[in-house]
């Protein structure tokens, strides 16, 4: 039976009916969306001039529409947040408290100042709002503009949040968004597309929006909207599977923005023994790192080097933090972490054997699927590290460095360092093996959009860069004049 | 019977039973119950005793000694216990730390086992064989690792002997001498020799089926597959995941191997061919016995049937798969194609797993019956309680093997299985029997299966050998 329903949103337009039942991701939970396929010819905008309303509009009134949207994304009150809400419940493995608070904080994301600062940090509001003029050393008058293209996004469902900053970027550059959404996270997107329509009727915004969910990889809906004449870019973020399988369409005319699969790593100096005050706060800023989002974010901490050497003294030091984690992130208040609702099984074997393996591993709690600490009693990390969530870290003593350079790769987005100065002696060394983001250990998880993105800048890139110059001969040499040189 | 020991029942079921298969099935529930709890009990108090992780787990645990079938359930392994050492330790070749860690899950003497300028997983393993009890079987997985199941040699014969009264024998009829003790060829649609579990039979087989006649097993490949090679296919794989194939480093030792793994492969159409052409000469229309999984035996039948090739072997030769389809999309008919091939009337099914001695038989009514020397559970798939041991009853099955007795013989799978407790089996047997649809909880949950199994033995070869290519340009 289906448990909930996931309309269509067309460009204001919200459509329910033409009703066909999809599976969830975890087995049980069904739900029902409107057949994608019939309605592909409205899903792209009509034509490219379709665009132009978006300039009638100045950045001020996208930041007053973006606000009032913020405004009415109260919990609270608005339904469509509370369905959404009841959706995730049964799509995600979020526990309820944790879910709610991700929609009770939501409307941050609208802060008229903070969208003001994503937008002149990352990309430079004068070049939003016009033609920003140079003049080049030869002598030309160049003026560079940010147009907003048409793309569609394949968001992660991990967090409502990942919606919001869609919808935001989407705004800020008026660009055009069709996004698919996930299953894990059906109903945030829309809404938030819901509200804009009510707060903003007709507004440019609200035409330049669509939210549908197909099932990803159905080539009736794919192959036909997939194509340089509907849009230009795909923002596809998340799972190794989803932002593969949307490489086969990738064309001159198309091109992909792949925010791809990340994990992170976290590294820990001596300094952090220095003082149980110190280890106290060390073990409970690590515990933040995994616990929040109950370690389903991308830069959640996993693997948790510790320098502190792994000789017997070492190991027991290591041992003693792994014990302190796990006090502290079991002690998580509920709306930044909780018991995870469901375990994965395969891990948990692995837990079980690792625990078995006293030479080895000191598997500290995870008896009850609460989360758990698993400290290598040398300096390798378990084999099965790819694997760890639900709130299980695995902490490995090393030597130095070179242990933890060797497991870092383009596949690390974050690296939480404590202490600072030693977070300034690698920040030169770890991009060079593929690390992107560095931070304070305990602030992973604690992200802004206002930066760049795994490496690169999402939002420039949602732009079209365009150029118009101006060439005087007076100034530029014309070519036509130019003598031969042979 | 009602005079032999609760020992003979534990240690020895076919000299229990007298080798009757039908006295194994018929024995009433309730008698059989009786004597499984008295033989799990004293198998646990023995494996308590002298296997460490089984100790120090059932002392974690608090539980001393086992009654009821359910006391056992705290106490079951999953796969995971067998590869839950650190992969290191084989990059590292600390194979005196391996020892070690195979000895805490074994009842046999490792102390004598010299490592000493041990150089290979291989021959870490001849190693075993030589200066032990042990004769280790490997699998693969993609966690970088590979199981190490610590079988011991006169378990592996004990199982051939098993098999061959189930082959030849007929639920009902009291056996005949010629089939307590056929002598046939063995047709091996495989690779010759190996460590992985289904390759370490090859030798069984020769011994226990064609009367230690080189002559009379026929396999298809004559080559060994390497345990360092398939080492190395699972280290790949968990590289892949990880972003990690730039820093994968290849034993120089193992790289120099390099053009002798090609030529194994540039061999294989060649083997292929005569391995055909003697199936369809020397031994057309002979009583054989042949096993496989459904898998390789429909490729084979396939590839044979384009070549005209049909029914090949006597009627009443024994045939055996199980195995699963893990992840093979084969068609609906192919239990037809491999019996067209083949030219037998009955293929037989069996359903196990490397972790315990027993194969569970189909019968006619295409349920698999347990073997008594093995009690079944049903588990909850998210809590690992057991379910009630009455009803149909769907879950993740778990199994105690008391019969052997080198490693812990409480494993729980990764399948979902259905039992009906109540309900006698419409074939006459009196034992428990399995639904014949079982699946991975892993395929069903469209999770990636962890563990490659011997059905992608082959394509986990190349995949190493092209990586080898790749990286030596």
């Amino acid at each position: 039976m289906s448990e909930f329903r996931v309309p269509l949103f067309l460009r204001g337009e919200v459509i329910e009916e033409d009703w066909k039942t999809f599976g969830g991701r975890r087995g049980s939970g069904t739900f029902e969306a409107p057949d994608t396929a019939q309605y592909i010819d409205r899903l792209p905008l009509s034509s490219p001039l379709a665009m132009a309303d978006l300039y009638e509009i100045s950045f001020e009134e996208i930041l007053d529409v973006l606000e009032e949207l913020g405004r009415a994304l109260d919990f609270e009150k608005n339904k469509h947040l509370q369905q959404a809400y009841a959706a995730g419940l049964v799509a995600a493995n979020y526990p309820p408290a944790l879910l709610a608070n991700s929609y009770t904080t939501l409307p941050y994301a609208f802060d008229r100042e903070s969208i003001r600062e994503i937008a002149e940090t990352r990309i430079g509001i004068d070049y939003l709002e016009g033609w920003v003029p140079r003049t080049l050393r030869d002598g030309r008058e160049v003026r560079i503009r940010a147009f907003g293209s048409r793309a569609l996004h394949v968001p992660a469902g991990n967090g409502g949040l990942v919606s919001a900053v869609t919808i935001i970027r989407n705004a800020i550059t008026r660009s055009d968004a069709i996004i698919k959404v996930p299953s894990n996270d059906p109903l945030t997107a829309l809404a938030i597309a819901r509200t804009l329509a009510e707060v903003a009727p007709n507004h440019p915004l609200t035409k330049h929006l669509a939210v549908a969910y197909w099932k990803g990889g159905d080539l009736e809906v794919e192959q036909p909207l997939y194509r340089p004449e509907n849009i230009e870019k795909i923002v596809a973020w998340g799972g190794f599977a989803s932002v593969k399988h949307v490489t086969r369409y990738i064309q001159p005319g198309l091109e992909m923005i792949g925010l791809d699969p990340k994990r992170s790593a976290t590294i820990i100096g001596p300094e952090a023994f220095q003082s149980e005050e110190t280890l106290d706060e060390v073990a409970l800023r690590a515990a933040c790192d995994i616990g929040v989002a109950n370690q389903e974010a991308c830069a959640s901490a996993r693997v948790i080097y510790v320098l502190c050497g792994s000789d017997a003294q070492g190991i027991e030091r290591a041992n003693r933090l792994g014990q302190r984690i796990y006090e502290k992130l079991v002690a998580l208040p509920e709306h930044i972490s909780s018991k995870p609702k469901s375990f994965d099984r395969e891990l948990r074997d692995h837990i079980e054997a690792s625990r078995m393996t006293e030479d080895w591993f000191r598997v500290i709690g995870g008896e009850d699927g609460e989360g758990a600490v698993i400290v290598s009693q040398m300096d390798e990390p378990v084999d099965y590290s790819p694997m760890l969530s639900g709130r299980v870290a695995n902490l490995v003593p090393v030597d130095d460095i070179k242990k933890v350079t060797e497991a870092v790769n383009a596949y690390t987005q974050t690296v939480g360092i404590f202490p600072e100065s030693l977070k300034r002696e690698l920040r030169d060394q770890l991009p060079l093996f593929g690390a992107q983001r560095l931070t304070s250990l305990g602030y992973a998880c604690h992200v802004t959009t206002a930066m760049p993105q795994d490496a690169i800048e999402p939002v420039r890139r949602m732009c079209k860069w365009i150029v118009d110059e101006e060439c005087d001969p007076e100034k530029v040499f014309p070519m036509w004049k130019a003598p031969a040189l042979a | 019977m009602a005079e032999k020991n609760i020992d003979s029942f534990m240690n020895d079921p076919i000299d229990y039973f007298d080798g009757s298969i039908t006295k194994m099935h018929m024995l009433p529930r309730d008698e059989l119950e009786a004597l499984q709890r008295e033989a799990m009990s004293r198998r646990f108090a023995d494996h308590r005793q002298n296997i460490e992780m089984v100790r120090n787990l059932a002392d974690r645990l608090e539980i001393k000694e086992v009654k009821e079938f359910d006391d056992l359930v705290p106490l079951f392994f999953a796969h995971t216990a067998f590869k839950s050492y650190p992969a290191a330790l084989f990059d590292k070749k600390r194979f005196d730390l391996m020892t070690a860690w195979l000895q805490k899950l074994t009842t046999k003497d490792l102390s004598e086992v010299d490592c000493e300028g041990c150089d290979s997983i291989e021959e870490w393993i001849d190693r075993l064989d030589a200066q032990s009890e042990l004769r280790v079987i490997t699998s693969s997985g993609t966690t970088g690792t590979i199981s190490i199941i610590p079988k011991d040699e006169h378990g592996g014969f004990y199982n051939m002997r098993l098999w061959r009264l189930f082959l030849f024998q007929t639920f009902g009829k009291e056996p005949t001498r010629e089939e307590l003790e056929p002598v046939v060829d063995v047709i091996w649609p495989n690779y010759s020799s190996g460590k992985l579990g289904h390759l370490r039979m090859v030798e069984l087989l020769k011994r226990e089926f064609t009367g230690n006649d080189e002559n009379r097993f026929h396999a298809l490949y004559s080559d060994a597959i390497s345990t360092d090679l398939m080492f190395l296919a699972s280290k790949l794989r968990a590289a892949a995941s990880r972003g990690e194939l730039d820093r994968v480093q290849i034993d120089p030792k193992l790289l120099a191997r390099k053009q002798e793994f090609e030529a194994m492969e540039a061999r294989r159409p060649e083997e292929m061919k005569a391995f055909f052409a003697r199936i369809t000469s020397q031994l057309a229309g002979q009583r054989v016995f042949m096993t496989g999984t459904y898998t390789l035996m429909y490729e084979l039948a396939a590839a044979g049937l384009e070549r005209g090739v049909k029914n090949v072997f006597a009627k009443n030769s024994a045939i055996l798969t199980g195995g699963g389809t893990k992840g093979h999309v084969l068609p609906e008919n192919y239990m037809e194609v491999i019996k067209e091939f083949l030219g037998v009337e009955r293929i037989q099914e069996g359903y196990g797993m490397s972790e315990i001695s027993a194969l569970h038989w189909a019968c006619d009514e295409n349920r698999y019956h347990v073997q008594p020397w093995v009690i079944p559970f049903l588990l909850d798939p998210d809590t690992s309680e057991p379910l009630p041991r009455s009803g149909v009853q769907t879950g993740r099955a778990a199994f105690y093997d008391f019969v052997n007795q080198s490693h812990w013989g409480g494993i729980i799978s990764g399948d979902e299985i259905s039992i009906d407790w109540d309900t006698p089996c419409s074939c006459g047997l009196a034992s428990v029997h399995i639904a014949h649809d079982i699946m991975r909880y892993s395929e069903k949950q469209g999770v990636e299966d962890d563990r490659i199994t011997c059905a992608a033995t082959q394509d986990v070869h190349d995949e190493a050998v092209n990586f080898m290519r790749e990286f030596e340009g």
